[in-house]
């Protein structure tokens, strides 16, 4: 709050120029008029302020906020997201547990993959360009790409911490075969399955924005429209979607994946708490 | 020692047991029926077993173990960190495959783990995502026992081990105690015919040590189990055994028997338990002078020298009969 009216602050009094670097009240505008609300919260205070003087012909189309550009990035970005995300888990999972189970494969992919967790995601849209075409297969393709190597990575890591102690255990009790797996490793895997989910989770969020950003298809994610503010040369946008994408990404980890980790570290007494 | 009681032809059919001096104490053990033995199944037999740490057999880990346990009979295998006494255990249990030699459980060949010879660890080795009652059922679960019996008998587990008001407790909410109670009662749920126990109390303070020997021995005199029980402690061998199996290292021979003929409940503080664990550990004491002594010679002589074979096998003495 103190850096926020200090930053605000500083505009009004030494006048910067808004159109290098914005202040919060620009930021807010550029927010809700992405909603389909017009403010002026950037303007000089004035009777009228913080309501709009005159018409912006550069604006959006008016309509209600459920169809303003914003809602619909949210939403087109959380689609892609399920749906990648999704491909990627299951892509990972089946390669973490294999690469635990089978040495050899692990000895073989471990390495390479080790490597191309290390390839930042972006660098997989020239390929995706060239192999997909720059449409939504293409996307998905560098959100799989940028994710599913870390969630197997973390997942076999994970794996290996399991004590083989549960494993004797289990067959000491007549756990044989696929029953071993389906109620001993699978339950014992919980930890470290939750784990790899919520860094691939990050990972995947990161590559899905990129790959918005610089494959521009009909329906535009939160990566689109920060492209678009730059186009527009619209500074006050730029900051205000990379806000959102934080909170966005913030809000999926805080609500979802840590709540998820936590409650299965309290089940298994590994949480502080 | 004037509770010195002779009590001959008490126990015959145990090896050393005829001309020995038979402890009976004054309280609480007169009038306790001792569990029968050598009748019904559980008997446990190693024949032969060898086994190495490295493929080419130059290190190894026990040789020559012959090693029976009769139905109903608490066998305790005590010897030093290193001897591999867990790795007999092991064996007897199936996780290990011995190099040499044959487990049998009343006549069928050992081939793998399984429930009929359930094992409690030093570790626990409970499932923390169970409570402690599902951790219980586990075994039947696996075995395919309807729901409702299942229910009935993890009930008994339960009150057999004095948990029931702690079953719906999760792994971590159990103290160290606790833990090693459901991880016996999840091995007795399965009506094994034989328990092993792998030092299943060296992690507890010797409080809840004494507290769970006690209750081991109440648990073995109501179930009749035949328990081959490993622990690196004399003194909880002679606290629970009828038959302790001393174990050597640099390989793991059995190099004695020692028939235990004291009555079960036993009292721990009697000096009679007391004068048995002295003379256990001088056993082992001067086998490893003895053992060293050896290594000291043959390293200064600086060659090969055969294993000592003079006065090795599967001696019994009964040490009860020196006190």
């Amino acid at each position: 709050m103190i850096i926020l009216s200090t930053w605000e602050g500083a505009y009004r009094v030494v006048h910067w120029r808004p159109y290098v670097f914005p202040a919060p009240s620009h930021v807010l505008d550029a927010t809700l008029s992405m909603l389909n609300v017009r403010t002026a919260f950037g303007d000089p205070v004035t009777s009228h302020w913080p309501r709009v003087v005159g018409g912006d012909p550069q604006g959006p189309t008016a309509g209600p906020w459920y169809h303003s550009q914003l809602v619909e990035a949210v939403l087109t970005s959380s689609v892609r997201l399920l749906a990648g995300f999704g491909v990627s888990i299951l892509l990972g999972v089946t390669l973490g547990l294999a690469m635990w189970r089978w040495e050899e494969l692990d000895r073989f992919l471990g390495p390479l993959f080790l490597g191309m967790q290390t390839l930042p995601s972006v660098c997989w849209v020239p390929l995706a360009v060239l192999t997909f075409g720059i449409n939504e297969r293409g996307i998905l393709f560098v959100l799989v790409m940028g994710s599913f190597f870390a969630i197997a990575i973390a997942l076999r890591d994970g794996l290996r911490t399991i004590p083989p102690l549960y494993q004797r255990a289990g067959l000491m009790m007549g756990a044989r075969g696929w029953k071993l797996y389906r109620y001993v490793l699978l339950p014992a895997s919980l930890p470290a399955m939750t784990t790899s989910l919520r860094q691939g989770f990050s990972f995947a969020w990161r590559s899905l924005m990129g790959g918005e950003l610089i494959l521009f298809v009909e329906r535009h994610g939160l990566g689109a429209l920060l492209e678009t503010g730059r186009t527009s040369s619209d500074v006050a946008q730029v900051v205000a979607v990379m806000i959102l994408m934080v909170l966005v990404g913030m809000a999926a980890d805080r609500w979802g994946f840590a709540k998820l980790q936590q409650r299965v570290q309290a089940r298994f007494g590994l949480a502080a708490r | 020692m004037e509770q010195l009681v002779r009590l001959p032809q008490q126990s015959p059919q145990r090896i050393g047991a005829r001309d020995a001096a038979v402890v009976e104490f004054p309280t609480p053990a007169q009038g306790q029926v001792q569990p029968p033995r050598g009748q019904g199944r559980g008997r446990l037999e190693m024949v032969g077993i060898d086994k190495n740490f490295s493929a080419d057999g130059k290190v190894p880990a026990v040789r020559g173990i012959d090693l029976a346990c009769e139905p109903g009979e608490f066998v305790v295998v005590v010897g030093p960190s290193g001897c591999g006494k867990s790795t007999l255990l092991n064996i007897a249990a199936g996780m290990i495959k011995p190099d040499a030699g044959t487990v049998r459980l009343d006549g069928h060949r050992v081939k793998g783990p399984g429930p009929d010879r359930a094992m409690v660890f030093q570790e626990h080795g409970l499932f923390p995502w169970l409570s402690a009652s599902q951790n219980i059922a586990f075994g039947l679960k696996m075995a395919g026992v309807p729901r409702r019996e299942r229910e009935d008998r993890v009930d008994n587990a339960l009150q057999m081990v004095h948990l029931t008001h702690s079953a719906d407790k999760l792994v971590h909410e159990l103290s160290g105690g606790m833990r090693q109670r459901v991880a016996i009662a999840r091995a007795l749920v399965m009506d094994p015919s034989v328990l092993l126990m792998d030092e299943p109390f060296a992690a507890l303070d010797a409080q809840t040590r004494t507290l769970l020997h006690a209750q081991l021995q109440e648990l073995w005199i109501q179930t009749h189990k035949t328990i081959l029980f490993v622990t690196h402690s004399v003194g909880e061998a002679v606290r629970l055994a009828d038959k302790i199996v001393i174990l050597h290292s640099h390989p793991g021979r059995i190099r004695r028997t020692v028939d235990v003929a004291l009555p079960h409940p036993r009292n721990f503080d009697s000096p009679d338990i007391t004068e048995l664990v002295r003379l256990v550990r001088k056993e082992i004491e001067d086998e490893v002078n003895r053992v060293n002594a050896e290594m000291a010679a043959e390293a200064a002589e600086d060659r090969w020298k055969p294993s000592p074979a003079g006065g090795v096998g599967d001696h019994s003495v009964d040490v009860g009969g020196g006190i």
